[in-house]
């Protein structure tokens, strides 16, 4: 019994440490958005370096919770949906990861007019992730309080669809000095960056009726 | 030949094994919390031994409803029951080895023109009334008690689940215990007062004949649990309601708890010296105990979780199990006694007294209450099956 518990105490900590990962990602994509709007190279390419080793914690993580969980039959009841869970947090940081890798590798080129609007995008999209962090920390401690967390993170995708949708128009209706594929390649990066508060949505929801049937 | 008379009820003891020692541990083992080896030799050990310890409690009542004075007529009660239980468990059919054996020395008592002990009929009958609703009752409270420590202590998930898991152990443990306590009354009880063994000294401790008999039926409970209760164990649970963990845990501790409640005689004991009337000793069901547990926990969780025909299946099982028995031990001591020539047991000497006896009009007076009970059980079920449906449509309307 005490080799079980061992277990479980190092379960919970490499899943503390996974969350500390997811949650480091996004600040990072968020910084790298900023450095590559405001035109530092060397910051972004050292934020980018610094997500691509998040993103490969976090899998390493994610593989080893999974295993342990069903080597040592933890959570039985909850594990699949445990493991979804898992599956959509690595989620979060492999599309921050692809986005600043889009960033990269395409250079789109971003207006200084539209500037703000881009940092304020990523801005509301990471914090629609980083609010899913504690709301998935109080599901192993208090489930009561996750549906009032994951407020937060509606809210900011809500806000995250508004600001994509604002930039979208701003650009093809009132932003006419640039050409078609400029235009759409823009709108294909804000795609980008609003899907990681779809993944933060899509994780909430599942979250939300995991503490459901916790507290029933 | 004491052994040859014995393999009905050992028969009997095997099939309790193997259906009831998933009431103990077939959610934990079906929530994969437990593994089937460890939760089946835990079973089998705590059975054995709450057999032994406290099992002679519940089989006096029964030896007080028909104290079968033959072991052609124990081998055929014992016999009868067991068939009624395999035959009504093909046909899909609730029902309890308890409510067998009680139905089956009920009819021991007819062939061999023995008065039917009203006082132990009664105490019987009305603990297969309050079995359920006392698991109902503890059920309900200790999840309500469980889900209030949870949410204060905020324990990490994982650590709560090894508690959990821990606790399902004890508490299986425990229930394995009062299973062997109460229950082997139906296995064992019929032959004690037909095979009078002298007692066994081990020199530290000294074993009844009637704890021998015990002590086989344990081995016999234990060997159903080994044997066949592993499909049994991996599907239980889900019949009635999903249960989670927490809610395993529940049904198991308020089943232990009820079972023990009825097997014990210091806790009877306690409540006469307390001024208190006596808890009656009684075999009861532990699977209806088992359900009834589970309801509470769906009262709390509300109604629309609940298979409600159960409710239904439970209180017809409490009328046709033992008439089915009582027939059937009935025609199985004709034909053992006329055909086989084999002595299935004879009127009690002193002759019961006329207060002890019973009559038609005895009977009428005791039928009129157990039938109001059952009545009220269908209408409440009435009650709840209409207010699920309506749940149901407003549900459909809406969507």
């Amino acid at each position: 019994m005490s080799l079980f518990t061992r277990t479980n105490r190092e379960l919970s900590v490499r899943i503390d440490e996974f969350f500390d990962t997811i949650e480091i990602g996004i600040l990072i994509f968020k910084e790298g958005i900023k450095a590559y709007v405001n035109g530092d190279r060397n910051a972004f390419q050292n934020h980018l370096a610094k997500i691509d080793d998040l993103e490969g914690k976090a899998d390493k993580l994610q593989r080893s919770i999974e295993n342990d969980m069903i080597v040592h039959s933890i959570l039985p009841q909850q594990r699949s949906e445990m493991v979804k869970l898992l599956w959509q947090l690595d989620e979060i940081i492999d599309t921050a990861k692809k986005s600043l890798n889009e960033f990269y590798i395409e250079m789109p080129h971003i207006p200084s007019s539209l500037s703000h609007e881009f940092i304020s995008l990523s801005e509301v999209s990471g914090n629609s992730a980083e609010e899913l962090i504690p709301a998935a920390r109080a599901f192993f401690r208090e489930p009561h309080l996750v549906r009032e967390k994951l407020i937060k993170v509606y809210f900011f995708e809500r806000e995250t669809d508004k600001a994509a949708y604002q930039m979208r128009k701003k650009v093809f209706h009132e932003m006419n000095d640039l050409s078609l594929a400029e235009k759409a390649h823009i709108r294909y990066i804000t795609h980008h960056i609003e899907n990681i508060s779809d993944s933060a949505q899509d994780a909430a929801d599942l979250l939300a009726s995991m503490a459901i049937r916790q507290m029933l | 030949m004491i052994f040859l008379f014995l393999t009905s009820g050992l028969f009997l003891g095997w099939t309790l094994g193997a259906n009831d020692a998933s009431n103990v541990f077939g959610s934990a083992v079906g929530s994969r919390m437990v593994s089937f080896t460890r939760a089946a030799v835990t079973a089998s050990v705590f059975v054995i031994i709450g057999a032994v310890v406290q099992g002679g409690g519940a089989a006096d009542t029964l030896g007080r409803l028909g104290s079968v004075n033959a072991m052609g007529g124990a081998f055929t009660v014992a016999l009868a029951a067991g068939l009624t239980v395999y035959f009504m468990t093909r046909a899909g059919l609730p029902v309890s080895t308890t409510q067998a054996i009680v139905g089956a020395i009920i009819g021991w008592n007819f062939f061999t023109d023995n008065a039917v002990d009203t006082r132990a009929l009664t105490q019987i009958v009305t603990t297969w009334i309050t079995g359920p609703v006392l698991g109902a009752v503890f059920a309900y409270l200790l999840y309500h008690l469980v889900k209030i420590t949870r949410r204060r202590i905020k324990m990490h998930l994982l650590k709560y689940e090894n508690w959990l898991r821990i606790g399902l152990m004890t508490v299986g443990a425990f229930g394995a215990y009062s299973l062997g306590a109460n229950n082997i009354a139906n296995v064992m009880g019929v032959f004690v007062p037909s095979i009078p063994l002298e007692n066994a000294d081990f020199g530290i401790f000294v074993l009844s004949g009637a704890q021998q008999l015990f002590f086989l039926g344990g081995i016999a409970i234990a060997a159903g649990i080994l044997t066949y209760s592993k499909k049994v164990m991996q599907t239980v649970g889900t019949n009635l309601m999903e249960l989670s963990s927490e809610a395993a845990f529940v049904v198991v501790l308020s089943q232990a708890v009820v079972l023990f409640i009825f097997s014990s005689a210091s806790l009877s004991g306690f409540m006469v010296r307390i001024g208190l009337p006596p808890i009656p000793l009684v075999p009861v069901s532990s699977t209806q105990v088992v359900v009834g547990s589970i309801l509470g926990i769906g009262l709390y969780k509300g109604v629309s979780n609940i298979n409600l025909k159960v409710l239904g299946s439970i209180a017809s099982g409490w009328i046709t199990t033992p008439v089915a028995a009582g027939v059937l031990a009935f025609l199985m001591l004709f034909i053992v006694k006329n055909l086989f020539s084999i002595d299935v047991g004879h009127p009690v000497n002193p002759p019961v007294s006329a207060g002890e006896g019973v009559s038609m009009a005895t009977i009428i007076r005791y039928s009129i209450p157990v039938l109001l009970v059952i009545t009220a059980v269908y209408l409440v079920y009435l009650v709840l099956s209409e207010k699920k449906k309506t749940e149901r449509l407003n549900k459909k309307y809406y969507e």
